[in-house]
């Protein structure tokens, strides 16, 4: 248990690196997508399953595939991949002084395993993550309400910038 | 713009304030500032030309990156204390966070490098707006805030009055100008937010009706840059002659408006036996001091020549709304005797 959480959280940093080192954009999307999977390994083990799966159903398969659509429509014959010198440098330096900074913060060797904790100490079908969306729809109901329409807002924001194709914001289209 | 839009806009710009103003828990102080930051962006690149559309790209990426952090300090402080209320911060750590998250929101130096290129970029009206309402949020999150870093915030206050005094020197734009102006009266401002919360908000008060006069008097004249001024004597000769004073009131010299909250402040810093820092303050004070000279010479105490033409304009009836810049500098000018009930009103 232990191993694999470590195997998920070094998954996680190494693709943050991959993605701050400014490759292409595909391949720093493809580092979005190691960074969203080991994050829902980590969110799975400490008991959210519902937000891991919602994660993934709405990060990974929603916006994600959004942005990569997006992105394929400037696609360009060379891009800057993971392996090519500058970007590698980079990614190199940011695991490297990831390693630094972890090994500033080393505990002993009682900090080598540990173990999961969950909030509830009895079986419960209530679980954290579930129990909190199922408040958000009921006596949340007024966030609920605001986030909506902020998402609306966003939609208008969005619409407005992009109005106008090269006569507006975004020249190039 | 389309009407509708617009309308929807304001409405989030005011939605997102009134949502921090009425939170007690960081998420949905979070989620006001975000809104905030959402609904100017359009306001922003309006006009879509590349400089605007630069701005807009500049000002996301500074906000987004302060409300990231508010969101990792507050959840930070959740860990570790177990509690999301807003007043109730005790550990030090999130509480250095979110002040710094605030100071980049709000344009504090050593956090200030965004705001005069943004405010560069952006027609007067959106700067105003910039410069006013969008201050209003993360400063209430900063007066609800227990100050557990005296030293830091004295030293954010100290480096925004001289980085907003010198920075402003060699500045001809005038809206550059007007965003080193801004730090440095921000700077005032978070100077003595853990003296006295109800003075710093009295200071953002009186900030808000200078600044609201000076962009005013600028958008009148159409003028972006110093050498515009120049021919504002034969456009508005009264506006002309009362502007030294609304820009001496920035500058904080008394009898004017903008002297009362300087003065209160240096009376609050000498109180709480901090006579080095008042007079830090007070000095950085007389570089912006210089600028806002600079601006009064050039438009009112020199009229500079013209052909015949030029000097007609002021016959023509002009068709401009300046209802609200008599009402501005009028407050700019002639506050400073109310100053008791000034004092009263501000309860915090």
């Amino acid at each position: 248990m232990v191993y694999i959480f470590f195997l998920f959280l070094f998954c996680l940093v190494l693709g943050l690196a991959a993605v701050a080192s400014n490759p292409s954009p595909y391949f720093a999307a493809l580092g979005l997508v190691m960074v969203a999977g080991a994050g829902c390994g980590v969110l799975v083990g400490h008991g959210g399953s519902f937000l891991s799966l919602v994660l993934f159903l709405i990060y990974l398969g929603g916006m994600l595939v959004v942005f990569a659509y997006s992105a394929a429509l400037a696609a360009e014959p060379y891009p800057e991949g993971l392996g090519s010198w500058p970007v590698l440098g980079v990614m190199l330096t940011y695991a490297l002084g990831a390693v630094m900074a972890s090994v500033f913060f080393w505990g002993g060797w009682y900090e080598g395993s540990w173990t999961s904790a969950d909030e509830f100490a009895e079986f419960s079908l209530f679980r954290g993550d579930i129990a909190g969306v199922a408040l958000m729809y009921s006596m949340g109901g007024g966030i609920l309400i605001m986030g909506a329409w902020v998402l609306l807002l966003t939609l208008f924001v969005v619409l407005e910038l992009t109005r106008g194709l090269s006569r507006g914001a975004l020249r190039a289209v | 713009m389309n009407p509708y839009i617009l309308s929807i806009l304001l409405f989030g710009l005011g939605l997102g304030t009134m949502t921090t103003f009425a939170s007690s828990h960081w998420l949905l102080a979070w989620m006001g500032l975000e809104i905030n930051t959402l609904a100017i962006i359009p306001l922003m690149a309006q006009h879509h030309h590349p400089r605007a559309v630069e701005a807009a790209t500049k000002y996301f990426l500074a906000q987004a990156a302060a409300a990231a952090m508010l969101l990792f300090a507050s959840t930070t402080n959740a860990w570790l204390t177990g509690q999301w209320d807003i007043q109730q911060m005790t550990h030090p750590f999130p509480i250095t966070m979110i002040t710094l998250a605030l100071a980049l929101k709000v344009g504090l130096a050593p956090l200030h490098a965004w705001l005069p290129e943004v405010l560069q970029g952006l027609d007067l009206t959106t700067g105003l707006i910039l410069s006013t309402w969008q201050k209003l949020a993360p400063f209430s999150l900063l007066l609800q805030m227990q100050t557990s870093n005296s030293t830091m915030l004295i030293l954010l206050g100290l480096a925004s009055t001289l980085v907003g005094g010198w920075g402003g020197l060699d500045q001809t734009q005038l809206r550059k100008i007007l965003a080193y102006s801004s730090i440095a009266h921000l700077g005032w401002m978070i100077l003595v937010m853990q003296f006295s919360p109800s003075l710093s908000l009295l200071a953002l008060m009186t900030y808000f009706i200078m600044t609201f006069s000076a962009f005013l008097v600028f958008k009148l004249n159409k003028a972006t840059n110093i050498n515009s001024l120049a021919s504002s004597w034969a456009k508005m000769p009264v506006i002309t002659s009362l502007t030294p004073l609304i820009l001496l009131s920035l500058g904080g010299l008394p009898p004017l408006t903008g002297f009362l909250p300087k003065w209160l402040i240096l009376q609050e810093l000498t109180k709480q036996a901090l006579p080095l820092t008042a007079t830090l303050a007070a000095l950085t004070a007389l570089l912006s001091l210089y600028f806002y000279l600079r601006l009064c010479y050039a438009m009112t105490l020199t009229m500079s020549p013209n052909n015949l033409v030029g000097t007609a304009p002021w016959r023509l009836p002009s068709f401009q709304l300046t209802l609200p810049l008599a009402t501005t500098t009028t407050m700019t000018i002639l506050l400073l005797p109310l100053a008791p009930a000034a004092m009263t009103l501000m309860t915090i």
